[in-house]
């Protein structure tokens, strides 16, 4: 089914603006206590009228949810808590019909130890699925390989007593990984993409791709047959579904991730995952340096191919691509509390780390949705919904949507027992105070606040697409930037302090212009000879059109 | 002199001020007073970026260079002092952007006014701690940087002053005369009341910056000094920290009298405003110490005797007549009857030295004469006492040198009530 959905044109991925969701945390239309795929249906116009332009929807496919549907079981089809095929398909449509494209996980690296590709491999040494999935008879292979989740796992291998033999896997012992090295996998994996795709599936977030392929001698990350297998499957994507995108998940410093784009015939887009911490480090700091330096770092990408960018999304705010000073910084700054830390990140949300500064909140959204990518928006952080720590694993930020002040915050009209997860509750972030339907009311909620920035920010192409220039102002307490398009020319000057500050900038090169902020459309003043000097409250930003009339 | 642009009554340069608005509020701030430091000022520069990624990695820090007109391209070499170097050579990384800036403060080149400058910029950033970092501090490691600004950090000590590890003739000035005076008239033992590198807290800067002394020529001068000796007056919570080596300055015999101004005339400028305190002070205490109080070395050094014998002698007939308003007619004759001795036997004793000082100070006091010359006065003497400290010590051990120089202190201290009685014109 091919349907005409905005962002129209090609390369639709880099003038988007994603939305990520759980399909179990929308809403419940069942009352069964879980988020489905009708509920999801039924709150599409609330998605429309905020403005987004696609939905990264995470696993809802068959699982034991060990790992939130990370531990696929079955490929071909949806989890019985959140509806069946029919529903999924219902909802494309509505989807689709709004003129929103979906993008749905796709965990290539491994499966569920519970898949019956699995279940069968390890059955026997004779299976023909045998080789399917990474088997030894030690435990001492690929030990350059380093672990992921540091704080439940102690080793790659895990021990199998059904085949009296090792598996390898990169995550939880109960997800083992998949043999990319097996054509049979390599195939089945191609049909798992293809069966969505003819569905129509606008696109996969990759799950986990540096680590397809284990070599002896490497850490088994980023090998060149990961790379062949990631181009292959792109050939196949761009022969029989032009205009689909393919979204990698690769914690990886900037240089390491650029080989992902390839020629621009490997990835459409990759998450900049360096990035984001360093933007709250630079507001924490109060300097721009740690973003500065970090996009300075980061390498040319193909004209097709975008960076997805994001303050926050399910996972805990990863530390990974920082020194250790900085990690230490980190730490201290946004997760005093031990119980906030989780492998080497921070388990919170947006608000909470931001302190419900709603200033902070703004500036960040704002950072977020100008610089070079493609946003995407972690659902409730539109309305700053809060986490709960108390909650193992990342669940603390899996939360049900706050949708009222009444019952389960009307998510759900199942007794509050049987919910997936208890409701945020605080006096500060919980339902009662935090929840779509009283911030629609209210004009100043940050509900309605992201819905005008995000429309601001789809009223041109330079944000998504155009090139960025860094100025230099001596105050280094100012981000500030110019975005460029074909004619068209934006600058955006971001205040990282939580005190006054003055800036003046040098922008002589456009003497001429007049600078019209695209919030109020006021008209600032010409830009002459001298420097030109903007003042700022707190935290605030200005994104102005400069227009030479 | 480049010439530069102030607001009517304003210390800072309009640049200057920009520079500051530019670098915002700071935890930090390292102030380089220099004039015509070319030679020593980039690798000074180079390490106190360092110390300051080592030590205080998260802190907003600012280096501040008040320059008095150099000609040989110091401001210059202060800015270029590129961080980016810094990280290549020696592998730190900062989280900050670190500000470095340079200003000509607007008159001649005084470390009071570059002090000034430095403190301004440092109250109108809201500098929690202040260090100054002197442009001859060659010696200076990274470590300096935490040693002075540690305490004032996180042990909210209002004043931190140096120790060091010098050759025993080193600061001859400062151990028969700056110190065991200091000492005694204000109960601290305070080895460096004339510290270069020293740091102090944002309030106690601001303070000093309130003064009324800065167009005061030998507060000027002496600034640091003053602010040593206004920090005792103001019971600021002061300590000391050793640093390590400071290396043997060679002193041209000119250089004597602008020593002189900077330090004694300071302190005895001091005795007029704080008579209540020092009055009060008897004996004296301890002050708080990280690491060793004083460290001597000890390879020969050659002196020539023969001539400061001579410059004391010239000086005390040269200047009898001004010696005459100056000294109590038993001093003087004292003074003529060691000018008499031979080289051999000379000797400047201890119990004389003190007299000779405490009526230099009232006389100072006083004004009987030019308070310039009085402080010109005292150099030819000053050349005796240094000879028969040179002497004593020329082949004693550190432990020597040490309790020679405590013996001169409690010389002082037992002559306080002298001066007391000088000071009431009851002499």
């Amino acid at each position: 089914m091919t349907v005409d959905v905005r962002p129209a044109g090609e390369n639709w991925y880099k003038r988007a603006i994603i939305y990520q969701v759980h399909v179990r945390t929308f809403f419940d239309s069942s009352g069964d206590g879980v988020g489905d795929f009708q509920g999801l249906d039924q709150k599409m116009d609330y998605l429309q009228e905020l403005g987004i332009d696609a939905i990264w929807l995470m696993p809802f496919f068959p699982s034991p949810l060990r790992d939130d549907g990370y531990d696929i079981a079955d490929y071909y089809s949806v989890h019985s808590s959140y509806g069946t095929l029919e529903d999924f398909k219902k909802f494309l449509a509505s989807a689709h019909k709004r003129r929103i494209r979906v993008i749905i996980e796709m965990v290539l690296n491994h499966t569920s130890d519970q898949h019956p590709w699995f279940q069968q491999s390890r059955s026997s040494r004779e299976n023909a699925r045998r080789d399917w999935y990474v088997w030894s008879d030690t435990d001492t292979g690929y030990p350059k390989a380093g672990i992921n989740f540091r704080d439940t796992e102690l080793s790659n291998w895990a021990w199998d007593p059904v085949s009296k033999s090792y598996y390898w896997h990169r995550f939880f012992s109960h997800q083992p990984d998949l043999n990319y090295d097996n054509p049979a996998v390599r195939e089945e994996m191609w049909n798992v993409m293809k069966f969505w795709l003819e569905l129509g599936v606008d696109g996969f977030r990759l799950d986990a791709v540096p680590y397809l392929v284990e070599r002896e001698g490497t850490n088994c990350e980023n090998l060149p047959e990961t790379h062949a297998i990631i181009k292959e499957l792109r050939r196949k994507l761009d022969e029989q579904f032009p205009g689909k995108m393919l979204l990698a998940e690769a914690n990886q410093w900037p240089a390491d991730l650029r080989p992902y784009f390839a020629d621009g015939d490997e990835f459409h887009m990759a998450f900049h995952f360096p990035l984001m911490p360093r933007m709250f480090m630079g507001v924490k700091l109060e300097d721009r340096k740690p973003i500065t330096e970090i996009l300075q770092q980061t390498p040319e990408i193909p004209p097709s191919c975008q960076w997805c960018l994001f303050l926050r999304n399910h996972d805990e705010l990863t530390l990974e691509m920082l020194t250790d000073m900085e990690r230490s910084y980190m730490n201290d700054s946004y997760a005093q509390e031990k119980t906030m830390r989780l492998n080497l990140g921070i388990r919170r949300r947006l608000a909470p780390l931001l302190e419900n500064d709603r200033r902070r909140i703004e500036l960040m959204n704002g950072i977020l949705l100008s610089l070079p990518g493609t946003p995407s928006i972690y659902y409730g952080d539109e309305i700053g919904m809060g986490d709960n720590i108390n909650l193992g694993d990342r669940n603390g930020v899996r939360t049900p949507m706050q949708w009222s002040g009444g019952w389960n915050a009307g998510f759900s009209v199942a007794d509050p027992e049987k919910l997936y997860a208890p409701m945020i509750q605080d006096p500060v972030y919980g339902y009662s105070a935090v929840n779509v339907v009283s911030q629609k009311r209210t004009q100043h909620s940050l509900l309605n606040w992201m819905a005008r920035i995000l429309a601001v920010r789809k009223s041109t192409d330079v944000f998504g697409c155009g090139s960025i220039e860094f100025l230099y102002p001596a105050n280094h307490r100012i981000l500030a930037y110019v975005r460029q398009l074909g004619t068209e020319t934006i600058l955006v000057v971001n205040n990282l302090s939580n005190a006054a500050q003055a800036v003046e900038l040098d922008l002589r090169r456009y003497k001429g212009n007049i600078l019209i902020e695209m919030f109020g459309r006021n008209i600032f003043p010409r830009v002459g000879d001298l420097p030109y000097l903007l003042t700022f409250g707190p935290y605030q930003f200005y994104w102005f059109r400069l227009r030479r009339i | 002199m480049k010439k530069v642009r102030t607001a009517d009554d304003s210390i800072l340069t309009d640049e200057f001020l920009r520079q500051l608005i530019n670098v915002g509020e700071v935890d930090i701030l390292v102030g380089l007073p220099t004039h015509n430091n070319a030679k020593t000022i980039a690798p000074i520069v180079a390490t106190i970026q360092a110390g300051l990624l080592t030590y205080f990695p998260r802190d907003r820090a600012a280096i501040i260079n008040a320059d008095g007109g150099s000609q040989d391209g110091t401001p210059e070499l202060v800015l270029n002092a590129a961080i980016d170097d810094l990280r290549r050579r020696s592998n730190v990384s900062a989280l900050r952007t670190m500000h470095v800036i340079s200003t000509q403060y607007a008159s001649s080149p005084t470390r009071g006014d570059a002090l000034r400058s430095i403190l301004a910029a440092g109250e109108l950033l809201r500098a929690k701690a202040c260090v100054i970092v002197s442009p001859e501090s060659t010696q200076i490691k990274t470590d300096w940087l935490t040693k002075l600004l540690r305490p004032v950090y996180a042990e909210e000590v209002d004043l931190v002053l140096p120790t060091y590890s010098r050759h025993k003739f080193d600061g001859i000035l400062l151990t028969n005369l700056l110190y065991p005076m200091t000492r005694a008239l204000y109960g601290l033992r305070i080895r460096e009341p004339y510290a270069l590198d020293f740091a102090f807290s944002g309030p106690l800067g601001s303070q000093f910056l309130a003064q009324n002394a800065w167009q005061d020529e030998t507060a000027r001068a002496g600034s640091e000094t003053y602010f040593t000796l206004n920090s005792i007056a103001g019971h600021a919570r002061i300590c000391q920290s050793f640093l390590g080596t400071r290396e043997h300055v060679e002193r041209r015999s000119s250089d004597l009298i602008p020593a002189l101004r900077q330090t004694v005339g300071a302190l005895f400028s001091s005795l007029g405003p704080h008579m209540t305190l020092w009055s009060a002070a008897t004996g004296s205490q301890p002050v708080p110490t990280i690491g060793p109080e004083r460290e001597f070395t000890l390879e020969p050094l050659r002196v020539n005797r023969k001539r400061l014998r001579e410059m004391f002698s010239t000086g005390v007939a040269e200047l009898e007549s001004v010696f005459q308003t100056i000294l109590s007619t038993s001093t003087l004759e004292e003074l003529r009857r060691i000018a008499r001795l031979e080289e051999g036997v000379f000797r400047y004793p201890a119990e004389l030295w003190v007299k000779t000082i405490y009526e230099f100070a009232v006389a100072y006091h006083k004004a009987v004469i030019s308070r310039d010359h009085i402080l010109q006065a005292l150099a030819p003497l000053f050349r005796g006492r240094a000879l028969t400290f040179l002497v004593e010590n020329r082949n004693g051990p550190a432990e020597t040198v040490e309790n020679n120089i405590e013996a001169l202190c409690l010389e002082f201290e037992r002559g306080k009530p002298y001066l007391l009685a000088l000071w009431n014109g009851r002499e």
